[in-house]
């Protein structure tokens, strides 16, 4: 079990970090998106084309990753939204039993689908044909178009994350049910809302919440 | 088993759902969940093909690429930027002081405000813990009764979901496939008649009973003359310039929505530099929430994915689609009935999932009957279009936010109340609003006008 728990202790590390790429992304998203819109009424003015289908689709990939990568970013962060009029009112334990279990059985098999049906396609996009060899990748039809592949795998890859992040909440729900864990600062206490009403003392009373905080 | 018509298992899924949803268990992983058992159970008695769900990675392929839902990171963040720079809070305290002199006018600032953010951000909570944050302990403080204060607080919050541009509208057009722009368009009229009517409500409770809404008395009215005339130019002003600049050029047809979005998040940097309020934290805390509610939306968009094909699979839809389109007394039946049931679904559930769940099942249905009733005649040869349409669903799901016993709004505000506001309070609070929300509805029903001319308007202009 000790084991288990650096394992998930490890786990968590690697999703935090995620944050710090999704962080990025949003912002080069924004920029891609104004640039795209600049250019074209540059273009416009100086009666050149400077926008191209590239810039277009680049801001897919930005976007799609945005949100692949925040999944297990989400999960790790318990932000998901929950009906929680009961949830809220019930023990850590009782609310491990229904993360391990819902975990278990619908979160894990989701991301096995997810990654088992997405594995042909996007070995298809990669190339592969029927007789088992690989000829030319998946490019956009649009002129200009980004290939599409590296953008299909995404899928696969943001599956893959959110499944690894949840098998780590399963060994935290585990170690909760067992007895292990004391504290159920893993399963975060309360909803979805008042880790927002926290968010937002944060950021609008930094100092008050910041000495709530120290004296904790 | 012939007895298991495989068409009730898939109404049966919905009943899985909200079970699964009373647990506890997050909305998002709620949806695959009760698909994957139900598609089990639909393979075991071979109802279902299960080479249904291989064509899964192309619908999320498409999502991926769809130009639409690009405006969701960029308006959360334009919102997000507003908030976390403080300029929101500023806004807030400026209009408040300006207000403040009349009865009532601080609950005023609050509806004001309120409307002013959600031309900026889709995201409701945002807007009720910012607001109930600043402006809760401030009425309260000033004698004003905590029920009108926090039911205008939830009222005005929830206008972020209705007056453009914001997240629901953004997925509605995504399922409705009418553009954006157009919707956007049509649900500024029906935004603005809210809040509107929230003010006219606040004023006439005030006039009625001073005490309920006092005016500021003037040793609390700290800024006066010239420095509050600053104080307009520079905290007011600007955040409204963008903010029109933002919509105008939607409408305009000058910029998608998601390039005005980002117009306006860099326009917001902009500001949060001009007034000292910029930090390379706050950018980055910005675009750490917009990435998780990005994130958020689209885990339930990708997991309803796979509910919606087993609930086609098993054939359910078919039977929904053919219970709607055969209700007795066809059009009106058909707009009190799918009324009843968004309202009704919007008690427990929140609007992305309703919106991903419900609208595929409802929009086949709405175009048949209203084209129906348009060959008709029954208002003008065109008058009920899909757009009236899916404004008539945007204002109905904002009522669902606030309506007691279970309503996200009021979530959002017991979490930031007082211990002294009790949760009887708020519930009790949010009903004269709900009337309101009520009235406006069926007035948006009964006069399609109210959705259609600002979409003629701006479609005619050049």
């Amino acid at each position: 079990m000790n084991l288990l728990l650096k394992l998930s202790k490890g786990i968590d590390a690697f999703t935090d970090k995620l944050g710090g790429i999704i962080k990025l992304i949003v912002v080069l998203t924004i920029a891609a998106t104004f640039l795209n819109a600049f250019l074209r009424y540059l273009g416009k003015a100086i009666a050149q084309t400077l926008i191209s289908n590239e810039l277009i689709q680049v801001q897919w990939y930005l976007f799609s990753m945005i949100f692949l990568f925040g999944f297990p970013y989400i999960l790790l962060h318990n932000t998901n939204v929950r009906v929680d009029f009961l949830y809220a009112k019930w023990g850590p334990r009782r609310r491990a039993f229904i993360d391990f279990f819902g975990t278990l059985l619908f979160l894990i098999p989701f991301c096995l689908l997810a990654i088992y049906v997405s594995i042909n396609p996007v070995l298809i996009a990669w190339g592969r044909l029927p007789d088992g060899t690989f000829g030319a990748w998946e490019v956009s039809s649009d002129a200009g178009g980004l290939p599409m592949a590296p953008l299909k795998t995404l899928i696969i890859l943001g599956f893959l994350l959110l499944l690894i992040q949840a098998v780590s909440q399963l060994i935290k729900y585990l170690a909760i049910l067992t007895g292990r864990h004391e504290t159920d600062h893993v399963v975060m206490a309360a909803g979805a809302t008042e880790q927002l009403a926290e968010e937002a003392l944060h950021n609008l009373q930094p100092h008050e919440a910041h000495e709530a905080g120290a004296s904790h | 088993m012939d007895f298991i018509n495989p068409q009730w298992l898939g109404i049966l899924m919905f009943a899985g759902f909200l079970f699964l949803l009373l647990t506890g268990y997050p909305v998002a992983f709620s949806f695959a969940g009760t698909a994957i058992i139900f598609g089990l159970i639909g393979m075991a008695i071979g109802a279902f093909d299960v080479n249904l769900l291989l064509s899964l990675p192309n619908s999320w392929f498409g999502t991926m690429t769809d130009s639409t839902l690009l405006a969701i990171p960029a308006f959360i963040f334009l919102g997000a930027v507003l908030e976390k720079s403080g300029l929101a809070e500023e806004l807030l305290e400026t209009v408040g002081l300006l207000m403040g002199p009349i009865r009532g006018g601080i609950a005023l600032a609050v509806i004001l405000v309120g409307t002013l953010l959600a031309a900026t951000t889709g995201v409701i909570a945002a807007t009720i813990i910012a607001m109930g944050l600043i402006s809760l302990p401030t009425m309260i403080k000033h004698g004003y009764d905590k029920g009108l204060a926090t039911g205008t607080i939830m009222a005005s919050g929830t206008l972020a979901q209705m007056i453009p541009p914001s997240l629901v509208l953004v997925l509605l057009s995504d399922q409705f496939g009418v553009s954006i722009g157009d919707l956007f368009a049509g649900a500024l009229i029906p935004g603005l008649a809210l809040s509107v009517s929230y003010m006219i409500y606040v004023l006439i409770r005030a006039y009625l009973n001073p005490r309920l809404a006092p005016a500021l008395p003037p040793e609390a009215r700290t800024i006066h003359g010239w420095a509050l005339g600053k104080k307009v130019m520079k905290a007011l002003v600007p955040p409204v310039v963008l903010i029109f600049a933002v919509l105008g050029t939607i409408f305009a047809g000058l910029a998608t929505p998601s390039e005005a979005g980002a117009f306006g998040a860099i326009g917001a940097i902009g500001l949060a530099i001009a007034n000292r309020k910029f930090s390379w934290k706050m950018l980055g805390d910005a675009a750490l929430s917009t990435a998780k509610t990005t994130a958020l939306v689209l885990m339930i968009l990708f997991s309803s994915t796979l509910f919606v094909k087993v609930l086609y699979g098993l054939g359910g839809d078919m039977l929904i689609d053919s219970w709607l389109t055969g209700l007795p007394g066809g059009f009106w039946t058909f707009i009190i009935v799918s009324n009843i049931v968004i309202f009704l679904l919007g008690v427990f559930l929140e609007f992305t999932e309703i919106t991903f769940i419900a609208m595929p099942l409802l929009v086949p249905a709405a175009e048949k009957v209203l084209n129906a009733a348009n060959a008709a005649g029954a208002y003008g040869t065109e008058g009920y279009t899909m757009i009236w349409f899916a404004i008539v669903m945007a204002v109905n799901l904002q009522i669902a936010f606030i309506s007691p016993p279970v309503g996200f709004s009021l979530f959002y505000m017991q979490s930031v109340a007082p211990k002294d506001v009790s949760t009887a309070l708020i519930h009790r609070s949010a009903i004269p609003y709900v009337i309101i929300q009520l009235i406006v509805l069926g007035l948006v029903i009964a006069v399609p006008e109210t959705a259609n001319w600002l979409v003629r308007a701006a479609t005619a202009s050049p």
